[in-house]
């Protein structure tokens, strides 16, 4: 029989370490005594964009936050199991936190560009690499902001002060000075909840070029977000992993009542 | 109402993704026509290897109908289209629902040829290839004015039904005729007749979809309208 539309077949129970951009195993999170992820295992696919859905509060933030340490800075958070990226455990107290960082990039719901030139927010984290030569500069400059799909529009006015610009194009300079560290993950925290809907549509699509070099992981409160943009969907509640399918088969044919309930609006 | 391109949205992927369900109509729809062509030869030369083939064929025509099928379910579900978009979408869902019946109707035509049951009467069979002939042309129109979204050759192809139904009373008539002369004949005339009947469908599914073109072009529902009515809306809308 003739096949008309080619489907992607990963298997995310047998996807091999090659495959894997972040794998978790038995991850379990705290804040003081109050349980946020309970035994959470799942493989993340490189180069796929992996949405995490669920209600207020059921974790996702923090699950993502996992992914490069970022709940470190909540002295009560406590944590065990393991996040495994590149053959190594970063939940590990010797692993470094620095370089985990620049190679697991983050953005947040707000764009925070610090308050220099857009120039200079694009080269911050790579001086603090050491990257000093202004010919290196300036040429991961250009090309943070063109993968970002921002160069034409501010390539006359690199110096100005980043706070010009508007929301829009703040998130993707954002995007860009995490694309600048060439990071091999990006977190995107719900990275358009601030942004008109066009503008959304422009950085979601900036995602499905993005993915070809890094892998993506988004947190979204928008389930029509979640649809459109990812390969691979996963659903929390209450701290608890309930679903993590292609987003073709979670979002037409859900195998778990939870899930059926929370995507079609009979939750709670 | 203007008509709008389906590639020209932000996300690429939902552009090739419109163009891949559309293509993958004209795939279903050149696949019958395919069928279509092949059931004339094994009439015209009586194969009933050929129409055996057909028959077997049609099953891959509900694959492909169940294939498009879930894909419009997959984009709904997560592009959740509106406007022009969604009624492509619903549009694309109809119209292979009649492609795949012009396919039922072809393997029942295909079945009289399987059967050795074809006309012995070489001026009714003349009649009947007539009368497939012109429904293959409509069908090649249909599929074309589907390609381009053309509501006027779309309308074009909607008036060629009314020839169809012309030759189809008249061959009627004859075979009604010959079954009052000798009544003992009538089982192997009604065979006849059913395959006629068929015949006659696939032109009227080309109707509908001809139909779905307008609607979709024009943004509204032209189905169950008069010829008359379609010619008139297109009037007023040009």
């Amino acid at each position: 029989m003739l096949t008309l539309f080619e489907r992607e077949t990963l298997n995310l129970a047998t996807l091999n370490d090659e495959q894997t951009a972040i794998r978790v195993e038995q991850l379990n999170l705290a804040f003081d005594k109050k349980s946020v992820l309970s035994e959470i295992s799942m493989r993340i696919p490189a180069n796929r964009i992996v949405a995490l859905i669920g209600q207020s509060g059921c974790g996702k933030s923090t699950l993502i936050s996992c992914f490069n340490r970022m709940n470190d800075f909540y002295p009560q958070c406590r944590y065990e199991g393991k996040i495994i990226i590149d053959g190594r455990n970063i939940n590990h107290r010797n692993e470094n936190v620095a370089q985990l960082r620049a190679r697991v990039g983050m953005v947040f719901q707000k764009p925070n560009p610090f308050p220099m030139s857009i120039f200079d927010n694009i080269c911050y984290g790579l001086r603090l690499q050491g990257v000093t030569q202004r010919r290196q500069l300036d040429e991961a400059v250009e090309q943070a902001l063109k993968d970002a799909a921002l160069w034409n529009e501010v390539k006359d006015r690199l110096f100005d002060p980043a706070s010009v610009l508007s929301g829009g194009q703040q998130q993707r300079l954002v995007i860009a000075r995490a694309l600048a560290l060439k990071p091999e993950i990006l977190l995107l925290d719900e990275p358009t909840s601030a942004l008109d809907p066009l503008t959304t549509l422009h950085i979601e699509e900036l995602m499905a070029q993005l993915k070809k070099r890094c892998t993506i992981v988004i947190v979204t409160h928008n389930m029509q977000q979640a649809a459109r943009v990812s390969d691979y969907t996963a659903f929390l509640h209450q701290g608890r992993l309930i679903e993590y399918s292609d987003s073709d088969t979670l979002f037409t044919t859900p195998r778990k009542k939870q899930t059926e309930d929370y995507i079609t609006g009979r939750y709670g | 109402m203007q008509q709008v391109a389906f590639n020209t949205h932000i996300s690429g992927k939902f552009n090739t993704e419109l163009e891949n369900l559309r293509n993958s109509v004209l795939t279903m729809g050149g696949a019958v026509e395919q069928q279509l062509i092949d059931t004339i030869k094994a009439i015209r030369y009586n194969m009933p290897g050929l129409a055996e083939k057909v028959m077997l064929n049609d099953a891959a025509i509900n694959s492909m109908e169940m294939q498009i099928d879930q894909e419009c379910l997959r984009i709904i579900a997560k592009r959740h289209p509106t406007a022009s978009d969604l009624r492509l979408v619903m549009t694309i869902s109809k119209t292979i629902t009649d492609i795949e019946r012009m396919g039922d109707e072809i393997e029942r035509i295909s079945r009289l040829v399987t059967k050795q049951q074809l006309p012995s009467s070489e001026t009714v069979k003349s009649s009947m290839l007539l009368i497939c002939e012109q429904v293959a042309q409509m069908m090649r129109g249909t599929f074309d004015a589907f390609a381009r979204q053309d509501e006027q050759s779309a309308l074009e192809v909607y008036e060629q039904d009314d020839l169809i139904d012309n030759e189809y009373n008249k061959l009627l008539s004859y075979i009604v005729g010959e079954i009052e002369k000798n009544t003992e004949s009538m089982r192997d005339w009604l065979e006849i007749l059913w395959a006629l009947r068929s015949i006659e469908r696939v032109g009227d599914r080309c109707k509908n979809i001809c139909e779905y073109v307008v609607g979709l072009a024009r943004g509204e529902d032209a189905r169950h309208s008069t010829l008359e009515n379609m010619v008139k809306r297109l009037k007023n809308f040009s």
